[in-house]
């Protein structure tokens, strides 16, 4: 990979008041967030809420209905070797079948006169060394992605974006892009990657924007939008539930038992379940705060979402 | 953003496809085989004999038009191709340019050599019939006859950018040069000559038979070509990718 980049030379992405529109459709609807370099930004939402339309805009694909969205300020059509600013994975099928993974990339290669050595390089990098001579009908979905992220980083650029990645990976893949999304990061570089997989974007992600139907529903930190959605708990396990129960219920907490024999004790400190029990000499055999999924932080954003729209069509 | 990459890269995006090259080989066959058989006919040998020598190209143009669309539609299938290369090129004037100048230059220099080749070929069939060709009418009709392939070819690919569709352009294009400009045409008379693919064809007569001269005719077809490409420019500037 090429040298480290400083923060200074680098490229955030800014979207400003972004709509558009497919008919009467909106699928980007008021769009305004900034993504910043240096950290991994997962790009969050159900199929279908617009973060497809949303890097396509970003590309300068799709014409928006309104508003703009800039690459360290410029519009991406104006820059001028854009495959060195911007590194972009849309569709892992835009790869023809009848060509080799490495005449694929050498072709995009050739626009910016980026060398052979280069091509090989990213070959190597995304491990497609081996299958570079093969034609691309012959590869898996797996080794498509793997070649379209080869190509987002032909050009070494400062901004990353890549939608949906993980799609089709096995696990290793999964593993490789996690520890490649980092390193990106930590080189330095801005990095936005779509998902709507849950427990994938927890794995990865810094920092998050979250759309629903076009709308932003949220541009936070990973931890605090987990923390401000999901109520801390303490995991408990004990050889006596009756006396758990009971001392747990006589200082005001309502726990919960599960059918695997643990409790959950909600809106709960480690300390104080711990303090307690000991007290009390209740015999714990797992004591452990219950963290927050980001699924569980998403589903209670979506159900607001939709209470939302509920009573907004109602009104 | 320089042209001379983006020409390179759309180059290596004709060499690349096997199917392509294969369209380009047939165009060679085909219209080098139809001439050497045509001027064999005896029945024939009252015609012009430059027509005679180059009818290939008829069948060459179906060639022609399939490389021409086929070079734009590998763009526009199933996960957009387009897309990558225009995040690659967003200038889309310069980038459609570009394939457009690849597929010209690719197809008049095969073209160039199986006009050529039809014409040796037809001229030994025809025999002492040819005698009466100038040197200055074969050299017209094999160069006029390639950039004919030529323009076809990127009116085909214009159509396509417009339609962005392979399939729907060769369904329009090949029934009209092998039935409606022949049926449609005897009926229409003068109107006919300015169908793109007749009259771009008197340039491979030694005796121009309707109301266009042979570079004029060529012109009309030129005509046709610049318009097929304009209104695929328009289309792909205009709308989204």
């Amino acid at each position: 990979m090429g040298p480290v980049h400083h923060a200074d030379a680098m490229t955030s992405i800014d979207v400003r008041d972004l709509t558009k529109e497919y008919g009467t459709r909106r699928a980007v609807d008021d769009l305004t967030f900034t993504v910043p370099p240096g950290r991994v930004t997962g790009f969050l939402g159900p199929n279908g809420a617009g973060k497809s339309t949303t890097m396509r805009l970003v590309l300068g694909l799709d014409h928006p209905t309104s508003g703009a969205a800039a690459l360290g300020g410029r519009p991406y059509a104006s820059l001028r070797e854009p495959l060195r600013t911007v590194g972009a994975l849309l569709d892992p099928g835009a790869a023809l079948g009848s060509r080799t993974g490495r005449d694929h990339l050498r072709i995009l290669a050739a626009t910016h006169r980026i060398p052979d050595r280069r091509v090989a390089e990213v070959l190597e990098e995304t491990g497609l060394a081996p299958a570079a001579r093969r034609r691309v009908r012959t590869y898996s979905l797996g080794m498509r992605q793997r070649l379209g992220i080869a190509a987002a980083l032909l050009g070494d650029p400062e901004v990353v974006m890549l939608d949906e990645p993980s799609n089709g990976l096995d696990p290793e893949g999964i593993v490789w892009i996690r520890g490649l999304l980092r390193r990106l990061a930590d080189e330095g570089r801005t990095v936005l990657v779509s998902s709507h997989l849950m427990n994938e974007t927890a794995s990865f992600a810094d920092h998050l924007v979250v759309l629903g139907r076009g709308r932003l529903l949220a541009d936070t930190s990973l931890r605090e939008f987990i923390d401000a959605r999901v109520r801390p708990a303490v995991r408990v396990r004990t050889s006596d539930p009756d006396a758990l129960e009971n001392v747990l219920a006589r200082h005001g907490h309502q726990a919960v038992r599960h059918p695997d024999g643990h409790w959950t004790v909600p809106d709960a400190r480690l300390d104080d379940i711990g303090r307690l029990a000991s007290a009390e000499g209740v015999p714990l055999l797992e004591l452990a705060a219950a963290e927050g999924t980001l699924e569980q932080a998403y589903l209670d954003l979506t159900a607001a979402e939709t209470e939302f729209v509920t009573q907004s069509q109602e009104a | 953003m320089p042209f001379a990459p983006v020409f390179r890269s759309e180059w290596l995006k004709i060499r690349t496809v096997r199917s392509l090259l294969a369209t380009l080989l047939v165009l060679f066959a085909a219209t080098t085989a139809f001439s050497a058989l045509a001027t064999l006919d005896p029945e024939d040998q009252d015609a012009d004999p430059l027509f005679a020598a180059l009818s290939g190209t008829a069948l060459g143009q179906i060639a022609a038009i399939t490389f021409g669309s086929l070079a734009v539609s590998a763009e526009y299938r199933e996960g957009a191709a387009v897309r990558l290369s225009l995040t690659a090129v967003p200038r889309r004037g310069l980038w459609f340019a570009a394939k457009a100048a690849a597929i010209a230059a690719v197809v008049l220099v095969v073209a160039l050599v199986t006009s050529l080749t039809a014409l040796l070929a037809g001229l030994a069939g025809l025999g002492d019939a040819a005698d009466g060709l100038t040197t200055a009418d074969q050299v017209r009709g094999v160069v006029g006859g390639a950039v004919y392939l030529t323009l076809m070819a990127l009116f085909a690919a214009g159509l396509a950018t417009l339609l962005r569709s392979g399939m729907a352009t060769l369904s329009v294009l090949i029934p009209f040069v092998l039935i409606v400009s022949f049926v449609i045409g005897d009926a229409l008379g003068a109107v006919a000559d300015f169908m793109p693919d007749r009259a771009g064809q008197t340039v491979l007569r030694s005796v121009p038979e309707g109301t266009l001269g042979p570079w004029t005719g060529l012109g009309v077809t030129a005509c046709w070509t610049a318009a097929a490409l304009l209104a695929g420019a328009w289309r792909l500037r205009r709308q989204d990718a």
